[in-house]
């Protein structure tokens, strides 16, 4: 059968990308932010660890969508998807691969489970998926994963709540756990922590609030369910909003342990944080 | 978990300096939004940079948002319902960084804005609430 090994969650800040693609990782400005992922990128790569698919939640940035459409949550079911061409050309990374089998069987039992996804077959991905497989994989000819993109609208209001996300995520476990083929899953949930790109405000940062966020991903995940929007967008800028899609890496897991943590302040616009937590069903 | 729907969309407008997209927003900045989005292909970017006012006249935009972005004026338009991942189209054009574009919403030079990023950014003291001055 297929289990759920670990979660993985990470911001995706552009600049990560840029960092990686134009190889500035040992510049001044870059070292602390690369120096966060290199446990997880050894710890990745064990024969013990290393995932045959992960079921990576994202948001896209008017990149494959517009306003023309705006699904809530999606998932992808194609065979495969490219980089996609954020207005300077796509990044030099491999092509995505899914596991089309798996992403069917996950819609077909999260919509059983009363959560209407949007299929998507045909779809580029933006940085919110391929910054994280950068950050933990670097430049491979091909990625050494399998991916499921689960996409999360968190641009256009009202998105999901919390709550809803965290439910999500429990629901992709009930659907990841009854797929026959013995597969290492892991599930990774991107975006955040504290960031603002608009208006006056625009540079808010607030560390105290992430730093306790990552600690209640073991500590208090109830906590985190019940986080209202407004206090996102009070607390941690108007695009920490994302951090929703951590809760549903959140929702998929069980008595998750700390294995690895990083934060660091800036990554351009924003407080990047990543976490490694491993699954204990 | 506690259902604000009647108060949702209000109470965002407690937060100084920030606009969240909501649906009022979305429905009036759908063909600004969606002009920026044709600003992804590169033959549509050298239309619009070889003339950009010509380029308007295709679109649907208002009068105010259409000065707006002749402008580059991105606190109006957010406030006219650009938002930002689509506004992103017209500042990469430019050739400006999020950095870069960034800042000029908050008063403050490039310089300063990074200066204030690599210092750990804006706290969110003060500017939690118009309401309560916290």
């Amino acid at each position: 059968m297929a289990k759920i090994s670990a979660g993985v969650a990470t911001s995706h800040v552009p600049l990560i990308g840029v960092g990686v693609d134009q190889g500035k990782q040992d510049e001044a400005y870059f070292k602390p932010i690369f120096a966060g992922y290199e446990w997880t990128k050894e710890w990745i790569k064990k024969p013990e660890t290393k995932p045959d698919v992960v079921v990576l939640v994202f948001n896209d940035h008017a990149s494959a969508f517009g306003q023309d459409i705006i699904p809530t949550f999606a998932i992808g079911c194609g065979e495969e998807f490219s980089p996609a061409d954020e207005g300077w050309g796509p990044r030099p990374v491999p092509t995505v691969k899914n596991h089309p089998d798996l992403a069917w069987h996950i819609a077909q039992s999260l919509i059983i489970d009363e959560f209407d996804m949007t299929i998507i077959n045909e779809m580029d991905v933006d940085h919110g998926l391929t910054v994280p497989l950068s950050a933990m994989f670097g430049q491979p000819e091909e990625w050494p994963t399998l991916v499921v993109p689960i996409m999360v609208n968190v641009v256009t209001y009202p998105i999901p709540s919390g709550d809803r996300c965290f439910r999500l995520g429990q629901a992709i476990k009930r659907a990841v756990e009854s797929f026959p083929e013995d597969l290492n899953i892991q599930i990774w949930g991107t975006g955040g922590m504290s960031h603002q790109l608009q208006g006056p405000r625009a540079g808010l940062i607030n560390a105290e609030w992430d730093q306790k966020f990552l600690d209640d991903l073991t500590a208090d995940p109830e906590r985190l369910c019940q986080i209202p929007h407004i206090e996102y967008l009070r607390e941690t800028g108007s695009e920490g909003i994302e951090m929703v899609m951590w809760l549903v890496m959140l929702g998929a897991l069980t008595n998750p342990k700390e294995l690895h943590r990083h934060y660091h302040v800036p990554a351009s616009n924003t407080a990047l944080g990543h976490i490694v937590l491993e699954n204990n069903p | 978990m506690v259902k604000n729907l009647k108060n949702y969309k209000e109470e965002f407008k407690d937060i100084p300096g920030t606009r969240v997209f909501t649906t009022e927003l979305a429905r009036k900045g759908y063909h600004l939004n969606q002009f920026c989005m044709s600003l992804m292909k590169p033959e549509n970017r050298k239309e619009w940079l070889a003339d950009e006012k010509a380029y308007l006249d295709g679109w649907k935009v208002t009068a105010e948002q259409r000065d707006a972005l002749l402008a580059r004026d991105y606190n109006r338009l957010l406030e006219l319902g650009g938002n930002i991942y689509y506004l992103a189209k017209v500042f990469s054009t430019d050739g400006l960084s999020f950095v870069q574009a960034v800042s000029t919403m908050t008063g403050m030079s490039v310089d300063d804005y990074k200066a204030m990023m690599d210092a750990g950014g804006r706290s969110p003291d003060g500017v939690r609430s118009i309401k309560e001055g916290t």
